[in-house]
């Protein structure tokens, strides 16, 4: 239980958490840090921690948040005064060019009651081009009592000039092996601990999320029955499915992203590898089809789950789009059981 | 708070400035002559000094020093200021931040006022290219003629942005990438003063990632330094997310092996070691471009060790330059694709998995023999033509129903202007637009002409236009030969490969966006 969870009271990123701290300790801290990653890796608790750390009356040792005064617990609900958290209204939005502007004023102002004015972006990919210039010369030269965080899924995603006047922390998803016995110190059974960090691909923010979600992991295990059940089915009722799913585009999504992580790894079992794989409960399912398919028909497959996700963001047809993933995939005849 | 080494480090004189002799010797020399213009743009990719190089500059203008030359002096009151960012008459806009035409109106109104302390009011626009079309027109005016107190300094990273009529006001400097030495000299040069110790490897694994911009270079030295200690090879690549340089020759050598399970394990490893995949990504398309260099004969602009090189030779040989390219671009892919939040590793997975596929000429190749059959199959009962006509009857003969006059488009070229002479008799508005159009193809029969804006496009493809001109092109060429107006180079241009009357150009001018094209 000691050893899971370091000084700022995560359980992964040690090493950031080191670099950060040093940054407090040393007086060095940098007015912009970038810190990418897929979500649910940590990003948006690291930042947090990092605007308690340097805002914390009250520390346990320099650069360690006591998180229970009040300041911290403020931080903590977003509500703090010298912080500002900016984001897009809806997960999938747009951040626009008004809400970095407001940013600017906000930083105009010397603090109200802290040492820093924190600014917070929250997947700053999402804010469009002209938001992001319009951040440019307030992240080149910020005032002294600034200090800019933003989170991004990976830096491509952002103007190079933006990376480049930010420090980056790049976060990494964590060993599969070790989120396990993390969520098992977290009172989760070990099997269904097991199946989540594989589920999560190391992403303990997102494991968590999954564990409180009865209803994805019920939603998934349904998708990747009526997937098997597809496979070995005529075109006619595979189109009959591809009508219901393109009702609902939401529903579509999330039943692609669960077709990737599958066909993912049948992927990697085609080509003998031995890395973990997502859909663990799954393993002779996907050791079945793997001994039926090519590598090229099982990297087909995958790209294809993955075009098709970006292609659904671009507004195609549904159905369309649907109809065309089933016509290219393979018929393979039912197993034995 | 400590301020950042690349704000800290940002150069006080024109003699720091590296590299960019081609802009500072000029200015240099205009400012010694006093011919400073009124008006500069400075342009190139980030981080190559154009800030650094617009804030000099409005520090030598102002300089108090009585020798010109010296200027910048760095001592005297004006200079201080500058320096300490308290100068009056220096004034940094930030254009992307105010991009609206109520902002160049405010510094229009506040222009003419003469200057407080120096002897130039100094404006620099930072980001230029981010102001709305109506902010670059009410600026024109001001832009050629401002007062004679005034120096407008613009920057910008995109200056494809600007309008043409500004540009055409400045005096244009274009910045350049550093070269890797250059970079790490100053690198080193910063680790001397500042008491960082550090490998000069690191330094050079540094510069090599920061691709040519040196602000990106400091900022990375910075970064590492701040995690204390000596900067080695090793803490470089845990920070900076790249692999040991053994798991791209790992990968590559299981590509040559054609091992998929290898492979894949080997990127596993890779990242699950702490590299970055897009990092990743990018390492081993610079290694591949040093194969291609070597296959090319080029080897000595690959930098490597002698170790490092004769394991690229091997390489070089046993991977064929076809193969070579087909990987650099499919891992390309992997590095700049902006998708891939799901799983970082996916993008390197699908990019290997397809190396290890046929390339699709090959394997067209591959099934061509097949369907030719099936092909000459079925024209059984005339056996004597059967084998040439499907190969080359096909387009043979779909060109012969749909061109029944054989006119090429430089005969028609060559026949344009005559045509336009002819047409002036008759129509001499239809004369002038066949002056501005040009031939661009002939495409099923029908001659495309292009126009650069669909007004004049719409003026010509009225039918009486339409038939008057293909009547003249029947006089002259003697062939029937049907016209057809296209946009080009403007605003709602298509791309060459789009029928102009298709569902496709329709999509796209009702503001459609081409995602993929199959």
């Amino acid at each position: 239980m000691t050893k899971t969870r370091n000084e700022w009271g995560l359980f992964a990123h040690d090493w950031a958490v080191d670099m950060l701290m040093r940054h407090i300790q040393q007086g060095a801290l940098r007015h912009a840090y970038l810190f990418t990653g897929p979500a649910g890796v940590g990003r948006r608790t690291l930042a947090m921690r990092l605007a308690q750390a340097i805002q914390c009356p009250t520390p346990v040792a320099a650069g360690v948040p006591c998180r229970t005064c009040r300041v911290c617990r403020q931080i903590e609900a977003g509500q703090h005064i010298d912080l500002m958290v900016v984001q897009a209204e809806t997960e999938g939005g747009t951040l626009k060019v008004e809400q970095v502007r407001e940013v600017a004023r906000f930083l105009s102002l010397k603090p109200y009651q802290a040492a820093f004015k924190v600014v917070l972006f929250l997947r700053f990919q999402e804010a469009n081009a002209s938001a992001q210039n319009a951040l440019l010369k307030t992240l080149e030269e910020a005032p002294a009592y600034a200090l800019l965080m933003l989170t991004a899924d990976n830096p491509e995603q952002l103007l190079p000039t933006i990376v480049s006047r930010c420090e980056v922390i790049r976060l990494r998803p964590a060993s599969i092996p070790a989120l396990t016995e993390f969520l098992t110190t977290q009172g989760i059974e070990p099997t269904r601990a097991r199946l989540l960090a594989h589920l999560s691909g190391g992403r303990p923010g997102y494991a968590l999320r999954l564990s409180a979600d009865e209803q994805a992991l019920a939603f998934r295990s349904e998708t990747l029955d009526e997937l098997r059940e597809l496979l070995s089915a005529p075109v006619r009722t595979r189109f009959a499915y591809a009508e219901t799913l393109a009702k609902d585009k939401e529903t579509f999504r999330r039943t692609l992203f669960v077709w990737l992580s599958f066909w993912r790894d049948v992927l990697l079992r085609v080509a003998g590898s031995q890395a973990p794989l997502t859909n663990a409960d799954r393993t002779q399912e996907v050791e079945a089809l793997a001994a039926q398919l090519s590598l090229a028909q099982a990297r087909t497959l995958t790209e294809q789950a993955e075009q098709a996700i970006e292609r659904l963001e671009k507004n195609l047809n549904a159905r369309l789009l649907a109809e065309v993933l089933f016509v290219d995939w393979p018929k393979l005849r039912q197993r034995g059981n | 708070m400590s301020q950042a080494l690349y704000r800290k480090w940002r150069p006080l004189g024109w003699d720091e400035v590296v590299s960019q002799e081609h802009v500072i010797q000029t200015l240099k020399n205009a400012v010694a002559a006093d011919r400073v213009a009124h008006a500069y743009l400075f342009s190139g990719p980030r981080g190559t000094g154009k800030t650094t190089a617009a804030r000099l500059l409005a520090k030598a203008v102002n300089c108090l020093a009585e020798d010109k030359t010296r200027r910048p002096c760095n001592q005297c009151a004006h200079c201080v200021a500058v320096n300490e960012n308290r100068f009056m008459d220096l004034i940094e806009i930030d254009a992307a931040s105010n991009t609206s035409v109520e902002d160049v109106r405010d510094l229009r109104d506040k222009i003419n006022f003469a200057p407080s302390q120096g002897r130039y009011k100094v404006y620099i626009i930072d980001e230029v290219h981010m102001l709305s079309v109506a902010a670059f027109n009410a600026l024109l005016k001001t832009l050629e003629e401002p007062p004679p107190h005034a120096i407008f300094i613009l920057a910008t990273t995109e200056s494809h942005k600007i309008p043409a009529t500004v540009l055409s006001r400045c005096q244009r400097h274009e910045f350049r990438r550093f070269p890797l030495s250059e970079i790490t000299r100053r690198l080193s040069e910063i680790c001397r003063a500042e008491g960082i110790e550090a490998d000069p490897e690191a330094l050079t694994l540094i510069a090599r990632q920061s691709a040519g911009g040196m602000r990106d270079a400091i900022s990375l030295l910075d970064q590492l330094a701040s995690a204390g200690g000596k900067i080695t090879l090793e803490t470089a690549q845990t920070v900076l997310g790249t692999a040991a340089s053994q798991a791209v020759i790992a990968l590559v050598q299981a590509l040559i092996e054609r091992n998929a399970a290898a492979g894949l394990d080997e990127i596993h490893r890779a990242l699950d070691g702490g590299a970055d995949a897009r990092a990743f990504a990018r390492q081993v398309v610079e290694y591949l471009r040093g194969l291609l260099l070597i296959q090319l004969g080029n080897a000595d602009q690959v930098e490597a060790t002698a170790e490092q090189r004769a394991q690229m030779m091997n390489h070089a040989r046993a991977l064929p330059t076809a193969d070579v390219l087909r990987a650099m671009r499919a891992f390309n892919t992997a590095a700049s694709d902006p998708r891939g939040g799901w799983s970082p590793s996916l993008g390197l997975e699908l990019a290997f998995a397809e190396m290890l596929e046929l390339p699709k000429a090959e394997m067209e190749m591959v099934t061509a023999p097949p369907t030719a059959a099936r092909h000459s199959a079925v024209p059984q009962p005339q056996p004597v033509p059967a084998r040439s006509e499907p190969v080359t009857g096909q387009p043979a003969a779909k060109g012969a129903e749909s061109a029944p006059p054989a006119v090429t488009l430089e005969a028609v070229v060559k026949a344009w202007k005559q045509a336009a002479a002819r047409i002036k008799t008759q129509d001499i508005n239809l004369s002038a637009l066949l002056n501005s159009g040009k031939p661009l193809e002939i495409r099923e029969g029908v001659l495309l002409v292009a126009f650069a804006s669909d007004i004049l496009q719409g003026k010509f493809n009225r039918p009486e236009n339409l038939e008057l001109t293909r009547n003249v092109l029947r006089e002259i060429l003697g062939v029937n030969l049907p016209v057809q107006g296209v946009v080009t180079g403007g605003k709602n241009a298509l791309p060459a490969h789009i029928k102009p009357d298709g569902l496709v150009a329709a999509a796209s001018q009702l503001g459609g966006e081409i995602v993929d094209v199959q």
